[in-house]
């Protein structure tokens, strides 16, 4: 057995870290919102919009540069893009913040509306750019890994390319999204802020009898999660390719919402769901060329374990107590 | 409606006719048109002539904006009676006015035409051949209409016909909403068409409105002919059954986001029996259709089950079983030979060529075209006959008129007697000469709008005349309460996922019995996202039968539309994704209306204030 080799290994487990970060982005994402009380299907259309978004300014911002010297290249472009999927995946959060939260409305019905949008508009905003209705142009500024970025400092070229060196030589978006697994933990169990979002999911008529400003902190969760859930976006569609496809989340966002449901809504519960995720798709990626299952069958896994995931087959968990009802003052 | 908004839509009113085209004189394909304004004629792509000279617009739109001014005046310094009687006036006026309008527009396109034709320039070239009313006409229409419903509003108790009547308010108001924003995206991403030098800002906007209308214009276009109609029912014909299945499974307060992948299974199913299956038509093709059913009733049930016994949420369970009904359809249709661990294994399900697909259903599993149904022969000259209709009244009749003080087990039995009788009766008569045009044959409209026609039925039955159906919708008012009154909830559940899942299956008979789109097979191409499309048929429908088949045929119009929309403005047909998106997030929001529209409790309340 051939691939079961170092090389595999290294490719498994890089891959593994690759496949988790939009999970992982996405989830924390989900967590923030479902633990103050908001049920976010949306997140499979906050991811869309976001990597829409980046793959959209990064072209805009770097088209007049490249026609002047096709090789020039500008550290910032891919963080301008970054920042444009920040931007737009909040403003995605916000619309549902704003039906679900001020008019009440389905949390479902609302979610289930942006994701059907975001299937749609995107292909009216690229056939307005690039008459092409299903890709973006592919982009030159692509966020790039830790090894390239620091490819000058001497020795650093030796060191990723060992076998530990080339799973290390990820994008900071990894390391952002494997870093931001404690500062969840920590804002949402070590300070007041933490403790007011966790208080209007469980309980918001005591928590509003405590003048907390219930409305407040669920926009906060809310919006947090279009910030994260952009950040997923921008990930895949200018860190791990270079272009934006339609429906380029194809089902990460549902994926995301059942490993927070298997993590327990807990940021480390969700950092190992994710990771099961990630290992899944990852393996599927590295044996799909070997012949040991039909491709459709490996494609199809990772739903089969997230209905496995929510059956509870696998731990079972309890929700925060006033998910999805609107809250009436 | 306030003393504030009133005001406010008057200005806006009267703002919009005074920017907006009020009539297209002349359109060319690609939208390029000659537009006539209130200030002047707006010639983008500078055509050529004649047109009509309107030298009435001018006075017109003083009228206008005169009678916006009298309306609000009435409006701050009536109240009552009497303001219901003024604004009725207005109103009517509005209406009298408008109709002038297009009247004397028609008379002079007309008489340019005929101008032309006595100077014998030939029927198929005459100067204005595609001319029609535009934006600033509806404006003046809306805001006659708006007079006049103010006004009934304005009457004693005259609220109540809006609570009351809440089912249509809350999606037509988001609908308005949704096509506000779906104008504001045209207007934003596409130029005008033809446009040669920089407009004057008058004349830009002018040609944005022009530009957006006519979107809008192409997306209705298919309700003016024939063909159009047809064409839209056929589109509509998945739509039924998909919105049927989640307005099914919103009645229990389940959210079916799973129609695709039911629909899915239900193809692969259909197709099965339909390919494999040998013997006469009376045997093979009931059971092909039983056969989709079955298989969506299927890929219900599983995610009602995993409710009903693990809690698990049925959303994120659907959707999940869409991207796998999506994998097992790969499996069958794209390869034939797989191997498991190394081990060869074959699958004869795919047709040899590159596309995935199918083989051919059998002729007898087939379901007949309409226009075969109904005793034609393709395009050409033949008889209608009487058997279908005769059957479709017959049955309604007995239903409706003799069935009356029958129970209604027996009343169902004697209608669908009733029907058959009618079938047989009418295959006898002799039929009705009449000749088919190649553009209705050449729609692909077949025996699965019937079968669609009989799932409303069957809804409205099931929903709201039985004893399954009055616990189903207990459940989803009121569960515990349900519970408590007797109600199994679980077995209840799977039930509802199952009969859901039912509907959606059935929209397969469309595509891989009926050939809906072009081959009876099933294709990998099978357009499955008409399951997400059901979401928007049900809740614009308010789950109600009618309304689910208003919507379902509205949004057959809609993406019927899109096509010319596509070729005449290269705008995406994703338009129509993005209108049914935002009207699906626009109803859940209660089209932003006040609270008393969504919540039954409220609108009770609200109608109980009035009274008093």
């Amino acid at each position: 057995m051939d691939w079961i080799s170092s090389a595999f290994w290294v490719a498994l487990i890089a891959g593994a870290l690759r496949q988790t970060t939009p999970l992982l982005f996405t989830a924390l994402g989900g967590m923030f919102n479902e633990r103050a009380g908001i049920v976010n299907i949306a997140l499979e259309g906050i991811i869309n919009f976001g990597a829409l978004a980046a793959a959209v300014t990064v072209q805009q911002l770097e088209a007049p540069y490249l026609a002047q010297d096709p090789n020039v290249r500008i550290w910032w472009i891919p963080w301008a893009g970054v920042l444009a999927a920040i931007l737009a995946g909040t403003l995605t959060a916000w619309i549902h913040a704003v039906v679900s939260i001020r008019y009440r409305a389905d949390q479902i019905v609302s979610g289930t509306a942006i994701n059907m949008l975001s299937f749609g508009l995107p292909s009216i905003v690229l056939i307005f750019l690039y008459q092409n209705a299903t890709a973006s142009k592919e982009v030159v500024h692509r966020v790039q890994s830790i090894g390239q970025y620091l490819s000058s400092v001497p020795g650093a070229r030796d060191f990723f390319s060992t076998p530990v060196g080339r799973v290390l030589d990820q994008s900071p978006l990894v390391y952002l999204a494997f870093i931001l697994v404690p500062v969840a933990y920590f804002a949402l169990f070590k300070t007041p802020w933490g403790l007011r979002l966790r208080s209007v999911g469980e309980h918001p008529e005591a928590a509003d009898s405590l003048g907390i400003n219930v409305f407040l902190m669920r926009y906060h969760g809310v919006l947090l999660s279009g910030v994260l859930g952009g950040l997923a976006g921008a990930y895949l569609s200018i860190d791990q390719i270079n272009q934006f496809i339609r429906l380029m989340a194809a089902g990460r966002g549902f994926i995301a919402l059942a490993a927070l449901i298997f993590g327990k809504w807990h940021p480390f519960g969700i950092l190992g769901a994710t990771l099961l995720f990630g290992f899944a798709e990852a393996f599927r990626i590295q044996v799909e060329g070997a012949g040991v299952l039909p491709s459709p069958i490996l494609q199809a896994f990772p739903y089969v374990l997230t209905m496995l995931v929510l059956a509870g087959f696998i731990g079972r968990a309890r929700p925060p107590a006033a998910i999805g009802k609107p809250y009436e003052k | 409606m306030n003393r504030v908004f009133f005001p406010l839509i008057a200005l806006a009113s009267a703002a919009l006719m005074a920017i907006s085209p009020w009539f297209v004189a002349k359109r060319a394909f690609g939208g390029r048109g000659v537009l006539l304004a209130p200030f002047g004629v707006v010639n983008p792509s500078n055509a050529r002539g004649p047109w009509p000279e309107l030298g009435w617009l001018g006075t017109m739109f003083a009228l206008w904006a005169v009678l916006a001014l009298v309306s609000v005046l009435v409006y701050t310094l009536t109240r009552g009676q009497k303001r219901a009687r003024w604004l009725y006036v207005l109103g009517g006026l509005g209406l009298l006015l408008f109709g002038l309008e297009a009247y004397l527009f028609y008379q002079a396109v007309a008489e340019i035409n005929t101008e032309a034709l006595a100077r014998g320039v030939s029927p198929r070239r005459l100067p204005l051949r595609r001319y029609s009313l535009s934006f600033g006409l509806y404006v003046q229409l809306f805001y006659a209409l708006f007079l006049l419903v103010t006004a009934r509003l304005n009457q004693p108790k005259g609220q109540r016909i809006l609570v009351r009547y809440r089912g249509v308010v809350v999606p037509a108001v988001s609908m308005v909403l949704a096509m506000v924003v779906g104008g504001a995206i045209v207007w934003l991403l596409r130029p005008i068409p033809g446009v040669r030098e920089p407009l004057s800002t008058y004349a830009y906007l002018v040609a944005k409105l022009d530009l957006v209308t006519y979107t809008f214009q192409l997306l209705f276009g298919p309700v003016l002919s024939l063909s159009g109609l047809f064409q839209s029912a056929l589109i509509a014909t998945p739509l039924i059954f998909t919105g049927l299945s989640v307005a099914f499974g919103f009645k229990a307060g389940l959210f079916n986001i799973g129609a695709p992948g039911q629909l899915i299974m239900g193809a692969i199913f259909a197709m099965l029996v339909g390919v494999y299956l040998p013997g006469p038509r009376f045997f093979v093709l009931p059971l092909a259709i039983a056969a989709a059913a079955l298989g969506g009733a299927i890929w219900g049930a599983i995610p009602g089950w995993l409710k009903a016994r693990f809690g698990a949420h049925e959303v994120i369970n659907t959707i999940m079983m869409n991207y796998i009904a999506l994998s097992v359809m790969l499996l069958l249709l794209s390869k034939n030979e797989w191997s498991f661990f190394g081990q060869k294994v074959y699958l004869p399900f795919k047709f040899p060529g590159y596309e995935p697909r199918s083989y051919e259903i059998r002729p007898e599993a087939r379901i007949p075209m309409l226009h075969k149904m109904l005793g034609f022969d393709g395009a050409g000259p033949g008889e209608l006959s009487l058997a279908l209709p005769l059957a479709l009244v017959l049955m309604l009749v007995v239903y409706y008129i003799f069935g009356r003080r029958l129970e209604l087990g027996r009343r169902v039995v004697y209608a669908l007697g009733a029907a058959v009788g009618g079938y047989v009766l009418g295959g006898f008569l002799p039929g009705i000469p009449a000749t088919m045009s190649p553009d209705l044959a050449s729609v692909r409209l077949n025996g699965a709008f019937v079968i669609a026609l009989f799932a409303v039925a069957f809804y409205n039955f099931y929903m709201w005349r039985t004893k399954y159906g009055y616990e189903l919708r207990a459940v989803g008012l009121a569960p515990k309460a349900a519970e408590y009154a007797g109600v199994k909830i679980s077995s209840k559940l799977v039930l509802t996922m199952a009969i859901a899942g039912a509907f959606a299956g059935l929209a397969a008979t469309h595509y891989v019995l009926g050939g809906g789109i072009d081959e009876y097979r099933l294709k990998q191409s099978i357009p499955y996202n008409v399951g997400f499309d059901g979401i928007a048929v049900a809740l614009m429908g308010q789950n109600t039968p009618i309304g689910v088949t208003l919507a379902a045929f509205l949004f057959g119009v809609l993406l019927t539309g899109g096509l010319q929309l596509n070729l005449q403005l290269g705008i995406s047909r994703e338009l129509v994704l993005v209108l049914e998106s935002l009207i699906v997030l626009f109803i859940a929001a209660g089209g932003f209306l006040p609270r008393y529209f969504t919540d039954p409790l409220l609108a009770a309340e609200a109608l109980r204030e009035e009274e008093a």
